[in-house]
């Protein structure tokens, strides 16, 4: 198709791009996502980390392999140091939930990460070791997007 | 001699008068130009001289390398081009692999292969979109970032996250996909496939979009060989090389495929052989989704090795990097390189000994391509800039490093 | 003048009851709705065609219908900056003159028998005639908005516009002065009475095409959206406009402008207010027939309106020197021949 078009592959392929453009106008295919109704599932994706306190054994490894430098020890009242994250920095590669030996660390539900203040970012390991309330004005709908018949599809999920 | 006029524009005149030059600062706070600034040089409607301008996303990505551990480095070098996520870091880790003599188990080989032809799927169709969106066809623009919306969930799948997925390890790879990836990427596939050929129709065979293309950023053969052009830019003026069957890094030696070579040497030739590629990763990922094995270890040997019994067990599922991270580089220096969507990724990477890298060598397939563009500018329409612009595939932030 | 009460309540009765009073509102209205209308089917559209949704959130019972009106308020209350360099009288003049020439040229044209704005009959033909001078005098305000601007990307979408202008004003006049010799007149009102049996748009389909085309040109609707082509002049003439300047010229202007031609195109093309089977009485008593036959014509434009909107989900932007090919080259000849059938329709007798 590299020859200069003739004059009536010209109207075929106008004609044709009206074509295709109607098809989709008549028959869309949406797969936007309502995100503050609607939320997607994505299956296991890489959230908001949690700290087992009584696991950890100090040894410092989930703040050097950190490459956002996002993990600070900080000095428990035991004498051991723990690692509290700030999230301002974190850019959620769990490089230090996958080097913890002692798997301490784990990883949560918690994906969408939004805070009011730059000093709430910063967890400390008293706030690292439960997961943060989280409020949502309304529970949003789960919704996957899946092939129906060869088209993406939004699909609600069902919640068990 | 700068004259200038009471209103409207600053021209220059060159020679005595003959030659009347308007500038313009094509970028970097522009709708199509990327994070990068054009200096162009208009006489009437042609283009005379381009001057790049860039380094406006330079973020010392080869400096930075060299201050940290090298298994950091992998989220890092990631961000040169998030698009091509997988392949930018497969480079790094072939480097690493080298150097520390790690051996990749075949299931490995081929999840990675089908990660990194999605990679160049979405690298493609971010591309795609961003060239039509810059020669005016904002369905085009929607669709491939659509279809990469759908890619992408793909990604968050297997490693648990959209756009970083960090998931190619040296010695393999970190995660292992869910049973529901294989159908779900067959499906994909074939969703792909049918509106890459609706996305032709009112895009590229569109009269209009045609000839936005055609015959425009003409670059030879001969050109393309001497700026050292690569990837779409290179394949797009008749140059039949791609790393991924000249180097055979990987599994592709096992795959039937064939690499896309277009002889026009014009954006619709580059253009087309996007489209083309993504057909053929669309068949080496059916292809490698038949032949991988769905159980075994995700890393090889050699790193199994030096995991406790525990991890060893979990590796078919994921992988444990505290092993990886107590290793350091020997002093000696290895080189990766892998076909990104856009091009030839490669690193060369100097251990010293420590766990840091002593120098990290990058070259990126935009940079490579840059000159290419220029030379393809010159001469051509200013509407035609965007055109060619967007059938480099040109990409600021992975030029920039 | 003495001003008793029955005076004034006679007054104020004739005045409500006046067809221009009315006319004026009827299009305030109207032309307010059919853009709405217009912009909503434009985004939703290609929202549809592409994957996606489109405005919803601004209204979500109605589909995002007031997306546009909140778009209009965020412009209008925001700052208008005139920037230094600017040539600054044009530079804010340019935008009302451009929705008042974009919007006045429709106000020429009559809605129905009665309800005009030129009373006198024999005024009518230099209505029609002056309501496409005014409208193609719109790109000259382009032109002065880009000139004005004092911006390397406004100068050259001016001088895009200009190159422009010239290649699809003779094809659009052609065209027009074909549809003209085929109904023997220039009254809008008898060219309306001729199309009682066949529109104009199926007596000569050429022009009608190449009136269309010239007219998507006019209104910078793809694929020609070459003067404020986003990818290398960042909207040309008006890069440096924000707020208010933008309302009444980009992002409002140019549509008042494609109404005004889709309103043209309709009485000449579409048949206007005729209607099988149903015509209006004399203008007070007959009111609510009068309505319903605006809202005939209002139907005909919206729906030409609709498609020019709709090439946005289509259509590419056409380079500079093809869309001047196309211009010069294919509307010229198109409009050529169709005034040639015009011309053999007439000899032939044939023409109504
Ligand atoms: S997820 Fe990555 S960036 Fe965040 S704290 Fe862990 S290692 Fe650091
Ligand atoms: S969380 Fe894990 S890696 Fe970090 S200090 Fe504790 S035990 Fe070590």
């Amino acid at each position: 198709m590299r020859a200069k078009m003739s004059a009536r592959s010209i109207i075929k392929f106008t004609v044709d791009a009206f074509k295709v453009v109607i098809r989709n106008f008549i028959k869309p295919e949406r797969i936007t996502i309502y995100y503050p109704y609607e939320r997607l599932e994505y299956g296991a994706v890489r959230g908001w980390i949690g700290l087992h306190v009584e696991k950890c054994t100090s040894c410092m490894m989930c703040a050097r392999v950190c490459p956002a430098n996002a993990i600070k020890m900080y000095l428990a009242p035991d004498g051991k140091r723990r690692p509290g994250i700030d999230y301002g920095r974190c850019i959620m590669c769990h490089f230090c939930i996958d080097t913890c030996p002692a798997d301490a660390l784990y990883s949560t539900e918690i994906k969408d990460l939004a805070f009011y203040s730059y000093d709430s970012m910063v967890f400390t390991p008293d706030r690292e070791k439960e997961p943060p309330r989280v409020e949502e004005l309304r529970k949003p709908v789960e919704v996957i997007v899946d092939y129906v018949r060869g088209t993406p599809r939004k699909l609600k999920v069902a919640r068990s | 001699m700068v004259r200038v006029e009471s209103y409207g524009l600053v021209l220059r005149e060159e020679g005595s008068g003959e030659r009347r030059v308007l500038e313009i600062f094509w970028g970097p706070q522009h709708p199509s130009s990327g994070h990068t600034r054009f200096i162009v040089e208009v006489e009437g409607d042609i283009v005379v001289n381009v001057t790049p301008d860039p380094g406006y996303v330079h973020r010392t990505m080869e400096k930075l390398g060299e201050t940290r551990h090298w298994i950091q480095n992998i989220p890092l070098f990631e961000r040169i081009s998030l698009p091509d996520a997988i392949n930018v870091t497969w480079a790094y880790v072939m480097a690493i692999e080298k150097l520390l003599g790690l051996d990749v188990p075949k299931r490995a080989q081929y999840l990675r292969v089908i990660m990194a032809e999605l990679s160049r799927i979405s690298t493609h169709l971010y591309d795609l979109g961003i060239h039509s969106i810059m020669i005016g066809s904002s369905t085009g623009y929607m669709w491939a970032f659509g279809l990469r919306e759908l890619l992408v969930h793909l990604w968050a799948m297997v490693t648990g996250s959209r756009t970083t997925p960090t998931w190619i390890l040296p010695g393999g790879a970190r995660t292992a996909p869910p049973d529901a990836f294989y159908t779900k990427t067959k499906e994909y596939l074939n969703y792909l496939e049918k509106k890459i050929d609706e996305f032709v129709t009112v895009v590229i065979k569109n009269p209009v979009g045609y000839y936005r293309l055609r015959d425009v950023g003409y670059l030879s053969r001969e050109d393309a060989a001497r700026y050292m052009a690569t990837g779409p830019g290179a394949r797009g003026s008749g140059i039949d090389w791609d790393a991924r069957r000249d180097y055979k890094y990987g599994a592709y030696g096992e795959f039937e495929w064939s690499v896309c070579v277009e002889d026009g040497g014009d954006s619709l030739a580059r253009t087309l052989v996007r489209i083309c590629e993504i057909k053929q990763s669309a068949r080496i990922i059916r292809q490698a989704l038949e032949k991988v094995p769905r159980d075994g270890p995700l890393v090889g040997d050699a790193l199994l090795g030096k995991m406790p019994p525990k991890l060893r067990e979990m590796a078919s599922r994921r992988v444990k990097l505290t092993a990886l991270f107590l290793m350091r580089l020997p002093p000696a220096e290895a080189v990766g390189v892998t076909e990104g969507g856009r091009g030839r990724f490669l690193f060369h990477v100097l251990g010293d000994g420590t766990e840091r890298p002593h120098r990290v060598r990058i070259t990126t397939p935009s940079w490579q391509n840059l000159r290419a563009m220029i030379k393809a500018f010159i001469g051509s329409r200013l509407m035609d800039l965007p055109a060619i612009y967007g059938s480099f595939g040109y990409f600021p932030p992975e030029q920039d490093r | 003048m003495n001003a008793t009460p029955e005076a004034i309540a006679q007054l104020i009765q004739s005045a409500l009851l006046s067809p221009r009073v009315w006319f004026f509102a009827v299009m305030l209205v109207a032309s307010s709705a059919v853009l709405l209308l217009a912009v909503w089917f434009e985004r939703k559209a290609a929202a549809r065609v592409q994957m996606r949704v489109g405005p919803y959130h601004a209204s979500p019972r109605l589909g995002g219908l007031l997306q546009l009106v909140a778009d209009a308020l965020k412009f209008i209350i925001s700052e208008p900056i005139v920037h230094r360099g600017a040539f600054r009288i044009l530079f804010t003049w340019g935008p009302p003159i451009f929705i008042t020439l974009a919007f006045g040229a429709s106000l020429l044209l009559p809605l129905t028998p009665d309800l005009r704005l030129i009373r006198d009959p024999g005024l009518l033909p230099y209505g029609l005639v002056f309501s496409l001078a005014l409208l193609l005098l719109v790109s000259i305000s382009v032109v002065i908005i880009g000139w004005s601007a004092n911006n390397r990307f406004a100068y050259i979408g001016a001088a895009r516009e200009a190159l422009l202008v010239a290649a699809y004003e003779v094809p659009l006049l052609l065209s027009f002065l074909a549809m003209v010799i085929l109904y023997g007149t220039l009254n809008p009102l008898e060219i309306v009475a001729k199309q009682y049996a066949l529109v104009g748009a199926v007596m000569n389909p050429l022009a009608f095409l190449a009136f269309m085309t010239a007219v998507a040109m006019a209104t910078a609707r793809f694929p020609f959206e070459i003067a404020d082509y986003e990818g290398d002049v960042a909207t040309g003439p008006y890069s440096d406009y924000g707020g208010v300047f933008l309302v009444l010229s980009f992002a409002g202007g140019t549509y008042y402008a494609a109404f005004s031609y889709s309103f043209l195109a309709s009485l000449l093309f579409l048949g206007g207010w005729s209607l099988p089977g149903f015509s209006a009485g004399p203008w007070p008593q007959d009111m609510l027939g009068h309505l319903m036959l605006s809202a005939w014509v209002f139907v005909k434009v919206a729906a030409l309106m609709f498609f020019l909107v709709f090439l946005r989900a289509v259509m590419p932007v056409l380079r500079l020197d093809h869309a001047l090919a196309l211009g010069w080259r294919g509307l010229l000849v198109m409009s050529v021949l169709s005034l040639a059938w015009s011309v053999a329709l007439r000899l032939a007798g044939a023409a109504p």
